[in-house]
């Protein structure tokens, strides 16, 4: 029996002990398997419980809070993909209802859509392919079709997420191209910010029951296009 | 680096603290444009030299905490009004994108606001217990207290494999 209370365990569990009661807690853990347990109940709660919400951290913002912080992004860029943006001059708020009105005629008038099936299986063709192919998470603000999330899925291989003004989901790397996942209507169908997010919550699903561990960062994205996806 | 640029560098975290408080994911953006605009607006009250995550993180946080009544309320009459916000889709969209969310989105759904934003705070944003009391106004007694209490309902909620 030990005196170790859930509040000492849990605060273990958040790095929130000091040396000598971290150190207690390590010997009792030692020779009380049920201790141990409860230690590693709440160690998986809270790796499940970051685990959950991470992704959303490695996404891109949202245009319309980008369009609130316009002007300082005029000024300093602060990344790459910050000048990228600088040039649509008159600001992101601008830039966005491009993207969401004038983008569904874009795509539409594509000859080729975003989306066809080869052997009874959907995969990605057109800008859809090659924004899955070439485009990096990290360095895409005015593009029409954007990426979420690059990760890697539990069995291996590649999958990313995407957004665009048609069509958004997951696709995930084949052999002969991206095999499309999941598809769900764009942003563009309503031109309702509300709704754009509303498709975000089903694709996070989605990857959330694909994805191996974590999202890529953007180093391992650009490895992983440099390596073709393989 | 200026305000506004450091607002931005910390709009991936702010939109995942959103994310968590809050009941889906289009609530957890509403959240977060409404507390950079706030922020926005109250930008004179920060004082340089403090942190600003903290600042935002309480921001977002009273907002929230703000919208609490109208929540339950909405809560309470949820079918009828969000079918009235969506209409020509008979509702079967929301019921769609509700079953979609996660266990784990549920598990903290159901969690007492004042435990599910101590779990945010320490769990998923990854503050000390003195950080987190400190944006929550409480001792740290009482945090502790609280993040004792969510996460044995989690665990209940989430079961042995939490």
């Amino acid at each position: 029996m030990t005196d170790i209370d859930e509040a000492t365990l849990i605060a273990w569990v958040d790095g929130e002990l000091d040396e000598v009661t971290r150190r207690r807690v390590d010997r009792a853990v030692a020779e009380d398997a049920a201790l141990a347990a409860r230690l590693d109940m709440h160690r998986r709660l809270r790796e499940r419980l970051s685990g959950h919400y991470a992704p959303i951290e490695a996404e891109p913002v949202p245009p319309s809070m980008r369009a609130l912080l316009k002007e300082e992004e005029r000024v300093v860029p602060l990344r790459p993909r910050a000048s990228r943006w600088r040039s649509w001059g008159t600001g992101a708020a601008i830039a966005a209802s491009l993207v969401l009105g004038l983008g569904i005629g874009r795509l539409a008038s594509d000859p080729v859509g975003p989306v066809g099936v080869r052997s009874g299986v959907m995969v990605a063709q057109g800008p859809l392919a090659s924004a899955l192919e070439t485009q990096l998470a990290s360095a895409q603000e005015s593009a029409p079709l954007r990426i979420g999330l690059s990760f890697q899925r539990k069995g291996g291989g590649w999958c990313r997420s995407f957004e665009g003004e048609a069509a958004s989901g997951v696709a995930c790397r084949g052999e002969h191209g991206w095999k499309v996942e999941q598809l769900v209507p764009g942003s563009g169908q309503s031109g309702a910010y509300r709704q754009a997010s509303s498709a975000d919550s089903r694709v996070m699903a989605t990857v959330e029951a694909l994805m191996a561990s974590a999202p890529a960062d953007a180093r391992q994205e650009a490895e992983a296009r440099a390596k073709g996806w393989r | 680096m200026s305000f506004e640029s450091d607002l931005l560098a910390l709009l991936p975290r702010l939109r995942r603290f959103a994310a968590s408080l809050s009941r889906d994911r289009a609530d957890g953006d509403d959240l977060c444009q409404a507390a950079l605009e706030k922020a926005l607006r109250a930008r004179d009250q920060w004082q340089p030299g403090t942190r600003l995550d903290s600042w935002m993180y309480r921001i977002m946080r009273n907002l929230w905490i703000d919208e609490g009544r109208s929540r339950q309320r909405a809560a309470r009459t949820f079918a009828p009004e969000e079918a009235g916000e969506h209409i020509g889709h008979a509702g079967d969209r929301d019921v769609e994108a509700h079953v979609m969310l996660s266990d784990v989105d549920r598990a903290m759904q159901s969690l007492p606001d004042e435990q599910r934003e101590a779990i945010a705070l320490v769990l998923v944003e990854g503050l000390s217990y003195k950080e987190a009391a400190e944006i929550l106004a409480i001792p740290m007694g009482t945090l502790t207290s609280r993040l004792v209490r969510g996460r044995g309902a989690l665990i209940e909620l989430l079961g042995e494999a939490a």
